[in-house]
């Protein structure tokens, strides 16, 4: 999408090839295994994450794929978000967090000592549950990013490209050096959105992008992240089961345990499907009862 | 609904919801066992002609068909107000698909009631008479096999009636022979007639049939159990 203008001014920062897979969309089993051939992003085996002794997650796997949306559900403290910002190394942030098991982006070990975190959030961006533009410029909010990577001279084609790539160019375009902070809650986590893509990364993630919004800004989003996996992968934590039935190809369902030695719960992953199979007939009962909302 | 607190007190939520799918689930049994008494009237005036009970049998599947009504719109506002997802999703549209089921074994219930009142007809032909009694009563048996399965979530019974009925294929078969075979006066008035009320047994035999298909995908989940549909 849009290389004609941005072409010109950015050195494209992900090596990826643009393989565009065209998305199967029903349910039979023959198309759900070719959408299995979506080649891996990440690909995460036996993954725990602690917080010093405290384990978070416990033996994860799963593969992201490319260009399709992964949603994870789960009730509160299940580790869904925790195993978001493994994808990013934002979990690097906190004091005594350790991951143990493996996590390859396109067969890269994420968590080898010699990756540069800072390399890694390039590649993968990151959008917040509350929306949090800078206290500056619209304009300025998607500059920023592509400044700090170095890109110099004139970055008006790579705002309009993001903010058009992010659905807001429209509204935006005839008060860019206005402040961020005067937009509503719904644009500011589209500018969100711009500014993550404005770095050109490959993957972006998104925890609970949805839930400070109301209905309307919540559809322009999942309508736009529709649009945005044809160019990027998406992971998407929700606590919106609804939201990850109408936008996501598969659906990661994280529970969580009693620990047996203490009164500490553990998340872990109880079901890793196409999202058409765990909201229509799910093969653990775990997952039914969430889905279903019926059991606690 | 609140995922944290439902983590901390295992237990059933959306109380309502529940009791509203047991309500369909229930309700279908009702209209069941109504069209049940009805295939039952339907096989007394195939026997004996008695007008009074083929009244009888008319306004009670105004009574059906007022039921399917009321319930298919219960199915929406379920659908509408509660977004079912998985096996409640499955039971709704269930219900819905077994509805018509149902609505339509009462229509050709009355098709048989209605072609049984030229009883002085039928009888001229013995041998068809037998034969539709007796594929009269199958097809109840059927039906009857059909509701046991619902009501207990039977699937082995299931699998079973989903196969079909190879027997009263045979009768069909034995019925369109003995009619064509016929010779006199009355032949062509008595055929057709029975002809009627031939193929609308064999019909209820297979919405038996259906029945047991519509059941094990209920169950299962499994979309293979959607594509049976009549054979005819």
């Amino acid at each position: 999408m849009a290389p004609d203008q941005t072409a010109a001014t950015t050195e494209p920062v992900t090596p990826t090839p643009p393989v565009i897979t065209a998305r199967v969309p029903e349910t039979t089993p023959v198309e759900a295994s070719a959408v299995d051939q979506a080649p891996v992003v990440f690909d995460v085996r036996d993954l725990s994450v602690y917080y010093g002794s405290f384990r978070a997650v416990r033996d994860a796997s799963l593969q992201i794929r490319q260009h399709e949306i992964t949603a994870f559900i789960g009730p509160s403290g299940c580790g869904k978000s925790t195993m978001l910002r493994c994808f990013d190394r934002m979990n690097d942030l906190i004091d005594g967090c350790r991951v143990e098991g493996t996590l390859e982006y396109h067969g890269v070990d994420l968590y080898d000592p010699r990756i540069d975190p800072v390399e890694v959030r390039k590649r993968i961006g990151m959008v917040f549950q509350k929306p949090n533009p800078f206290p500056k410029s619209i304009y300025d909010n998607i500059a920023f990013g592509p400044k700090l990577a170095g890109q110099k001279g004139n970055l008006d084609d790579v705002v309009e490209s993001a903010l058009r790539r992010a659905a807001l160019w429209d509204e935006v375009k005839d008060r860019l050096k206005k402040s961020a902070m005067g937009l509503s809650g719904g644009q500011q986590q589209r500018l969100c959105i711009a500014r993550a893509i404005a770095v050109e990364p490959e993957v972006v993630l998104m925890d609970e992008p949805c839930s400070a919004l109301d209905p309307i800004a919540t559809s322009r989003i999942e309508d736009l992240m529709q649009e945005l996996k044809a160019d990027y992968t998406i992971v998407i934590v929700t606590h919106n089961m609804q939201q990850a039935a109408r936008v996501s190809d598969r659906t990661a369902f994280f529970t969580t345990e009693v620990n047996e030695t203490s009164d500490t719960r553990t998340g872990v992953l109880v079901e890793f499907e196409v999202t058409d199979k765990v909201f229509s007939n799910p093969s653990d009962e775990r997952t039914e009862n969430y889905v279903t909302g019926r059991f606690g | 609904m609140s995922p944290a607190d439902s983590a901390d007190q295992p237990g059933p939520l959306r109380a309502t919801f529940g009791a509203e799918l047991e309500q369909l689930r229930l309700q279908i049994e009702v209209m069941g066992v109504m069209v049940d008494q009805n295939l039952e009237r339907m096989r007394q005036v195939l026997e004996t002609g008695d007008p009074g009970l083929a009244e009888h049998a008319l306004a009670a599947d105004d009574d059906i068909d007022a039921m399917n009504v009321s319930l298919t719109e219960r199915c929406y506002d379920v659908l509408a107000r509660e977004n079912p997802v998985a096996s409640d999703l499955r039971l709704v549209v269930s219900v819905v698909r077994v509805l018509s089921e149902l609505e339509r074994v009462g229509d050709l219930c009355l098709r048989v009631v209605k072609a049984s009142l030229d009883h002085d007809l039928l009888i001229k032909s013995p041998r068809a008479f037998d034969i539709l009694a007796v594929m009269a009563a199958e097809a109840t048996d059927l039906f009857r096999a059909a509701l046991k399965a619902w009501g207990t979530a039977d699937l082995e019974l299931a699998a079973e009636l989903a196969a079909g009925s190879r027997s009263i294929d045979l009768a069909y078969a034995q019925l369109v022979e003995t009619l064509v075979a016929l010779r006199g006066p009355d032949a062509a008035a008595v055929a057709m007639r029975s002809l009627v009320a031939g193929q609308a047994l064999e019909r209820i035999a297979d919405h038996a049939a259906i029945l047991g298909s519509r059941l094990r995908y209920l169950i299962t989940g499994d979309p293979g159990h959607l594509a049976a549909e009549v054979r005819r």
